[in-house]
């Protein structure tokens, strides 16, 4: 990655072309921790959380819960240590904005978490980064050195009398760590698997004790939305969905990448204007709004704005703002079985529905790819999905049902016709 | 208490708890209200994964498991909705899509919690054409256990029982997705001193004993309650009698001895009852000293000869006896009263003690040795040294256990006495020096109370009759003590 820049530039990303920025002494140019110094020497955690709550920014890890409630959720009264957990396990297929914001901003994260930590009196934060990421884990293992050799980090940081330290931790490449419960098993060693809830985090997170977990980039919103205000925040976006996103686009567009955008910016346009629209003068076919696990929308309904309150009208979610683009020479069978065969592979295996389910569903629309699928077979398909909705331990087996059924909701006709045609009635002479 | 509503009746619970565990401690579980469940045990941690408990709770939108939910006042619960039902029927068709069915050949069926659920909740077809996921066979995790992968549902119990019980924590699930498997941490198999209980918390024919493998159809056995008699604990079991004989112990509930457990020493004692070093016939000693085999009525008349001639002609004292503490409180009552009888009070029972193992397993290796103690069979010692004093002429004797150290050691200082009388249920070197044998029963052939270690009385009832000669030791004492009775003048006149 390194090199490449986001086309379109906010707050957030805007400095990223400077490799300067990257670094203590260029973050320090450019005002950076002024924001967190003001936060730890002048202001109560409380009084963070309530600019924070007021901003409405909502949590970028694909469930949109507003972050400032969920830092108000830790007690108050507790004797012992607290954790801040930041969520740098960035696995959803279509999904890769985190991985920019660390290797090109990791200082801004670090200011966002110093915050975050001094607002819910954590003493240490785990920075858990995805296995894979190793670009990322050694840039901000380098800039956890600079902090700490500049007194950001440490028994006095930034001059305050909050001590605080960050740890970097690398996971092992389980999509299901960035579940935050299941993070935090594989935080404490153990099998990456989700927790029952309640206690949530709040109440038990990380060792036991009070955790607040949230996104790398909700973090990285954190010191601009203090340093600009609650206002100047909810004045970007949605009046639901204030802020902006990376939006993360790939697939069949002519210019891929990452574009920061306000939240209600139209499909449409982020498709078409910024990304370039879709190659070789072909059409476009479908797209799969928020990563993978985000139930995919036919060409006839990208007129729709990137921000739940719309997206939800259209049975779909904003997710994590990984929109996967698929032209006219896209099988949508062979997308169901390259989602259900990542989701049969990363189930945990706790959940009964979770990993029966992924496996069934896998085979069946494999079994209708090859051409052997029958007419009952639909109807199967998209009952055993429903089966596998809502009654499990975490959201996973919800993220393995919803594209199949996006999938068949608008895309019936083709695995229909995958029956009939006994295989792929589509050319397949491209390579996907 | 919170009351809650389940199915429109209303139900005083237990605070703090669960409703499946409110439902288990007001015994309605799966007996009254039926909410079946996999993962979750009475006495084990709460896993949540099998998700079958399902359950519709007013006011919340989605469904809940009952295993995880804690009682709230006021709260409806729903158990047999339409949506719990649909709910339920998802989780036993998903929980079958790689199950191979294998019924007929396997060992579980007839006790099969997914058979019987599969029948009670689930479909009446299956709707999958899918090959099913191919697993281990016949894996022996240990000496005890063997595992089929293939008919694993992956519930756990077996896991959090090694982890929570024996601490021991051989079992582990291994891989993620539908590619998990039950297996052991590398290079430590299961081997625990209770690792057979993994078997009875499998809901299915996943883990079984190699002891019990196919050696009955399940529905060939009657269960009959019993008691585990190798320690002072008194653990509860079923008996599993087919054929005529006892073919295995599974663990009784019951949550004031031994919860849902056994120890596998216990459950492989019922091997004792059908063991061929069992004393099958009553014998007397001849002229010759050869033992002749003789009727129970012989045998009994010949021991009231050698206890009479041995007062008559020296008085009650020299009649001595060592209880046994494998014996039932009934068969000890009627020792009581015929040493009262005899008016004799030398008496005791010798105790087998080893180390106790923190959980279930007792020092006393007695399953009566409280009740001995309770019914005045206290300290053998004074018996032995009047024996060794040359104090006693006749010695009746139930058990074996005064062979062992520190005991008598051996059968010597019995040599020189006019006669032993011995009740027992095993061959011995007692036989040697024994002028009268007569075959015991086991508790299962007989049964009866014994008291255990901290003084509660169980009373089972028998499971079986034994296929020889053998007969109730309080039977034989009650006959002994008629048969004297016509000739003690001691008794007549009352001088106990």
């Amino acid at each position: 990655m390194g090199q490449t820049a986001p086309h379109v530039c906010g707050y957030l990303t805007e400095r990223f072309s400077d490799d300067a920025f990257g670094s203590f002494a260029g973050y320090r140019e450019a005002g950076g921790y002024e924001t967190a110094r003001h936060a730890l020497n002048r202001m109560t955690p409380e009084e963070v959380i309530a600019v924070v709550k007021s901003s409405g920014l909502q949590g970028r890890g694909g469930a949109s819960f507003p972050a400032g409630l969920k830092w108000s959720f830790m007690p108050t009264d507790d004797e012992g240590p607290s954790y801040l957990v930041c969520n740098a396990d960035e696995s959803e297929p279509g999904s890769f904005k985190d991985r920019l914001l660390m290797e090109r901003g990791p200082h801004q994260l670090l200011e966002g978490l110093l915050i975050a930590a001094w607002a819910v009196g954590a003493e240490t934060t785990f920075l858990y980064v995805r296995g894979e990421y190793a670009e990322a884990a050694s840039v901000l293992a380098r800039a956890i050195g600079e902090a700490r050799a500049k007194g950001v980090l440490g028994p006095r940081a930034l001059g305050s009398d909050f001590g605080h330290d960050v740890v970097l931790v690398r996971g092992a490449g389980a999509y299901i760590c960035g579940e935050e419960t299941g993070l935090l098993e594989s935080l404490e060693g153990k099998k990456g698997q989700p927790r029952r809830k309640p206690p949530y985090p709040a109440q038990r997170g990380a060792f036991g004790r009070p955790t607040t977990v949230n996104n790398v980039e909700t973090f990285c919103h954190v010191p601009h939305i203090l340093k600009n205000g609650a206002d100047w925040f909810r004045g970007i976006g949605t009046e639901q969905s204030p802020g902006t996103l990376l939006f993360g686009v790939s697939g069949h567009v002519v210019r891929p990448g990452l574009y920061e955008l306000p939240l209600g910016t139209r499909l449409d346009e982020i498709l078409f204007e910024y990304a370039g629209g879709v190659p070789g003068g072909r059409r476009v076919k479908g797209v799969i709004p928020g990563g993978i696990s985000t139930p995919i929308l036919p060409a006839g309904l990208l007129d729709v704005r990137m921000a739940n309150e719309f997206l939800r009208e259209r049975h779909t979610l904003l997710g994590t703002g990984g929109i996967m683009v698929m032209d006219e020479t896209t099988c949508m069978v062979r997308v169901g079985c390259i989602a259900s065969g990542f989701f049969r592979d990363e189930s945990c295996g706790q959940c009964t529905q979770c990993r029966e389910g992924t496996g069934w569903l896998d085979q069946l629309l494999h079994r209708l790819e090859r051409g052997d699928g029958s007419d009952g077979d639909l109807a199967l398909l998209g009952d055993v999905a429903d089966k596998m909705e809502g009654g499990t331990i975490c959201s996973f087996a919800d993220a393995a049902a919803w594209p199949v059924q996006g999938l068949l909701r608008h895309f019936g006709d083709e695995f229909a016709g995958h029956v009939s045609a006994r295989g792929c009635p589509l050319d397949q002479s491209f390579a996907l | 208490m919170p009351t809650i509503t389940v199915d429109g009746r209303r139900l005083e619970v237990p605070e703090g708890s669960t409703l499946l565990q409110a439902l288990d401690e007001l015994g309605l579980l799966m007996n009254g209200v039926d909410v079946p469940h996999y993962c979750w045990h009475p006495k084990l941690s709460v896993d949540g994964s099998c998700r079958l408990c399902q359950v519709e709770i007013e006011g919340v939108p989605k469904l809940q498991i009952a295993c995880d939910t804690p009682v709230a006042d006021g709260m409806v619960v729903h158990t047999t909705s339409e949506r719990v039902q649909r709910a339920r029927e998802g989780v036993m068709e998903l929980l079958l899509v790689n199950h191979p069915l294998d019924c007929p050949i396997c060992d579980q069926a007839g006790e099969c919690k997914l058979q019987d659920y599969a029948v009670d909740y689930g479909l009446d077809h299956a709707r999958t054409r899918e090959p099913r996921r191919p697993g281990r066979k016949r894996v022996e995790l240990g000496p005890t256990i063997v595992f089929d992968e293939e008919r694993c549902i992956l519930c756990r119990r077996c896991v959090r029982f090694c982890r929570e019980v024996p601490e021991t924590g051989e079992l582990v699930v291994e891989n993620r997705g539908d590619r998990s498997r039950i297996t052991t941490f590398p290079g430590t198999p299961l081997d625990n001193p209770y690792s057979m209980n993994v078997a009875d918390v499998c809901p299915v024919g996943a883990l079984t004993t190699r002891d019990f493998r196919f050696k009955v159809r399940v529905w060939d056995l009657d269960e009959v309650p019993g008691l585990c008699t190798g320690c002072s604990k008194g653990c509860n079991v079923h008996v599993g009698v087919a054929r005529g004989a006892v073919q295995r112990y599974t663990p009784r509930r019951n949550d004031q001895v031994n919860e849902t457990w056994i120890c596998d020493e216990g459950r492989l004692s019922y091997r004792e009852i059908g063991a061929p070093d069992r004393i099958t016939r009553p014998a007397v000693r001849d002229a010759e000293g050869r033992m002749q085999p003789v009727s129970i009525a012989r045998a009994i008349e010949r021991a009231a000869e050698r206890i009479r001639a041995a007062v008559l002609r020296e008085g009650p004292a020299v009649v001595a006896a060592l209880a046994s503490p494998h014996a039932t409180n009934e068969d000890l009552t009627e020792l009581r009263r015929l040493l009262d009888g005899i008016g004799t009070a030398t008496s005791g029972a010798a105790v087998v003690e080893g180390e106790p193992d923190g959980l279930l397993l007792q020092a006393e290796r007695a399953g009566n040795a409280r009740g001995a103690r309770d019914l005045g069979f206290g300290d053998p010692g004074l018996v032995f040294e009047k024996i060794r004093g040359g104090g006693v002429r006749v010695l009746l004797v139930m058990g074996r256990d005064l062979l062992a150290e520190p005991f008598l050691g051996g059968t010597d200082p019995l040599a020189s006495l006019d006669a032993v009388i011995l009740l027992d249920t095993h061959r011995s070197a007692l036989e040697q020096v024994a002028d009268v044998v007569i075959p015991g029963r086991m508790l299962a052939e007989k049964g009866g109370s014994m008291t255990n270690h901290a003084g509660l009385v169980q009373r089972v009832p028998a499971a079986l009759e034994p296929a020889f000669d053998a007969h109730a030791e309080g039977a034989v004492l009650a006959r002994l003590r008629a048969a004297l009775e016509l000739v003690l003048p001691a008794r007549s006149e009352g001088a106990a």
